[in-house]
């Protein structure tokens, strides 16, 4: 549905067949299947293993609905990778619906939905993308007249696995950010009772979510998720931890400002406030734009956008740490804790001060006692 | 298992009883009517400077994994930020060793140092932290309430010490476990991790425990100092040869 094919993957299709009648040839499935195998961290031996399960899947279907959100999301996805593979992977990703890329609008688009859900009860792939406003009866975002979070319960009751693609799905992003007007969360705030696999990230990367789709397919379940719920294959490392200028960083190699030589030379973006120590993600594996480039590859430095509450927490994005937040005035942690130590010091000194002059004065005191008793003696 | 109990009464020996720092006992009683006591075990001393030493290498390797404040220039391979790091964790290890002797000593050690002794627990001390804080404001400059350990304000103080000692180690352990995801360190801090709002929001907490370290050392320091100066019993020395002089006209309250 992303593209108007003119091989539709029919219903009863294996994916074999599918590609076979689209004119896709083997070698290049086989390839896709390799590169698949490897984001998901099986060797390049689980290929084969990987093309005969995709070979024999059936037509899934999935439905993909849309909250509040930008739909910077659904642009990544469409963004994926060189063509061949893309359009591979936008067939396996028939959509039965999704509001943004099909044609239908209005009652029809809806009636589609239904009929969509209904007829495939318990079978179904939810993605979502968006949060979830909650705040004065989740008014914030209604489609056909409904709040999003009565869209979301009813599209994920017969769901058999939800992606909750994006930060917003994940979390509520930058609309969950402080002061969260909108009273924004996440997708698992509101679904307890089904498997849900966060494919995090404003936006995240298309591969993430074609190889999490792949995962499903051949096996039939959600990849092994992290703490956070989202797939270890991607999550499963610091930006830091394989990031190209790692060896700037431990050298002590460090870029200053955003022009300087250091700069120019690729060094380490850390005193720039680069996030890449505090972010999982996988970025300088996967790239961007069919693996052109990535924020750190292009110079900037990583905000650290997998990370849960990261408008919060990984602001200011050009200073290492958040600021103090609480004191009226924004303050970063060293600026409050110099004061302070000044503070001490100067206390210390005053008090010593003042130490001084009453041990001074006892002293006279006291020798004034003797010399009176001296005196009487 | 028996307490034991710390010695005090006429002026020691000198040397024989501090075999572990016999240095401070070399000290002559000062003049007029004081008499020695005990308080501090070895064990207890030998924490406490190795946990400041510790305590200073980290502050100064910390600073500079904050925000590195020289760099190298030359071309790799260089090591700079990685040794720095190396020592950093290094340090971070002992002052942990020196925390688990300090909860040993929790247990083991005597009146002074024992559990009960971290706390102002009764209500004495509660009417004597009043007349301490009195004393340093030095509203009364005359009547402060002597211990032969710590005074609670002192308790306080040191208690919070350990406190932000266990946040800052704690916090210290979330960051080093992020390398490792499904490692120790990650398994055992993450749960507070994500709890508290993320990993950012720990690091803050971290460098914030620091200033600590940098602001309870210039008191402490102070305080020891003038307390020295004033009542001249070597209660400095104390820490090092594990006793000191008292006056021996005066109560003390947890004796
Ligand atoms: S996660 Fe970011 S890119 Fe995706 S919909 Fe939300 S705001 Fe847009
Ligand atoms: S650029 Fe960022 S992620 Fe890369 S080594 Fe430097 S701090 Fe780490």
């Amino acid at each position: 549905m992303f593209f108007p094919t003119q091989f539709p993957w029919a219903k009863d299709q294996s994916l074999g067949e599918h590609l076979e009648a689209s004119g896709v040839s083997r070698r290049d499935f086989l390839e896709f299947c390799g590169q698949m195998a490897v984001l998901l961290g099986l060797t390049e031996m689980a290929a084969p293993r990987v093309a005969a399960a995709l070979e024999g899947v059936k037509r899934p279907v999935v439905i993909w609905i849309q909250l509040q959100e930008c739909t910077g999301c659904v642009e990544s996805i469409l963004r994926s990778a060189d063509p061949s593979i893309g359009e591979l992977i936008l067939n396996i990703v028939s959509l039965d619906y999704s509001h943004t890329l099909m044609a239908a609008s209005g009652t029809a688009a809806e009636a589609a939905l239904a009929s969509s859900m209904k007829a495939n009860m318990g079978e179904y792939l939810l993605v979502v993308t968006g949060s979830v406003p909650l705040a004065e009866g989740g008014i914030y975002t209604t489609m056909g007249g409904r709040t999003a979070k009565d869209v979301l319960v009813e599209a994920a009751a017969g769901a058999k696995a939800v992606f909750a693609v994006g930060a917003c799905a994940h979390w509520g992003s930058v609309q969950a950010a402080k002061p969260n007007p909108t009273g924004a969360v996440g997708v698992a705030e509101i679904i307890k009772d089904k498997p849900i696999v966060h494919l995090t990230g404003c936006p995240p990367i298309a591969e993430t979510i074609t190889a999490t789709f792949v995962h499903y397919l051949t096996f039939g379940a959600l990849p092994e998720l992290d703490s956070d719920g989202r797939p270890l294959f991607a999550y499963g490392a610091r930006i830091h931890d394989q990031c190209p200028r790692r060896a700037n960083f431990d050298a002590g190699q460090y870029v200053e400002v955003f022009d300087d030589d250091a700069a120019r030379k690729g060094w380490c973006l850390y005193k720039v406030g680069c996030k890449g120590p505090a972010t999982f993600s996988p970025c300088p594996i996967f790239m961007w734009n069919m693996k052109t480039s990535w924020p750190i590859g292009a110079g900037h430095p990583c905000i650290g956008c997998t990370e849960r509450n990261f408008w919060d927490t990984m602001t200011p994005f050009y200073n290492r740490l958040p600021n103090v937040a609480g004191l009226g005035i924004e303050q970063t942690a060293d600026t409050i804790g110099a004061a302070l130590a000044a503070g001490a010091l100067a206390g210390v000194a005053a008090h010593a001060a003042a130490t001084t002059v009453h041990q001074i004065r006892s002293h006279r005191k006291a020798a004034a006692a003797e010399g009176a008793h001296d005196g009487q003696d | 298992m028996t307490v034991p109990t710390p010695r005090h009464g006429p002026a020691p020996p000198p040397m024989a009883d501090s075999p572990l720092f016999p240095l401070g006992a070399r000290f002559a009683p000062p003049s007029g009517n004081y008499r020695w006591v005990e308080p501090w075990g070895a064990p207890l001393r030998v924490m406490h400077w190795v946990a400041a030493l510790a305590i200073l290498v980290l502050i100064v390797t910390g600073f500079y994994i904050g925000r590195p404040y020289f760099m190298t220039t030359g071309a790799p391979p260089q090591y700079l930020m990685g040794y720095i790091r190396l020592i950093h964790y290094v340090a971070a290890g002992v002052f942990v060793m020196t925390g688990l002797v300090r909860v040993y000593w929790l247990f083991a050690g005597n009146q002074f140092e024992r559990l009960p002794a971290l706390f102002p627990i009764r209500k004495r001390d509660w009417v004597n932290l009043v007349t301490q804080v009195k004393y340093y404001l030095m509203i009364h400059p005359e009547r402060a309430p002597h211990y032969i350990g710590h005074n609670p304000l002192q308790q306080l103080s040191y208690t919070t010490t350990y406190v932000v000692s266990i946040v800052v180690m704690f916090t210290g352990f979330a960051m080093y476990g992020q390398a490792a995801p499904g490692g120790f360190f990650y398994t055992i801090t993450q749960p507070l991790t994500l709890a508290v709002g993320g990993i950012q929001v720990v690091r803050l907490v971290h460098h914030l425990c620091v200033w600590w370290f940098i602001i309870f050392p210039i008191m402490h320091i102070y305080l020891v100092i003038r307390k020295e100066v004033t009542e001249r019993g070597g209660g400095l020395s104390g820490i090092i040869n594990g006793g000191h002089y008292i006056r021996a006209d005066k109560q003390y309250v947890d004796e």
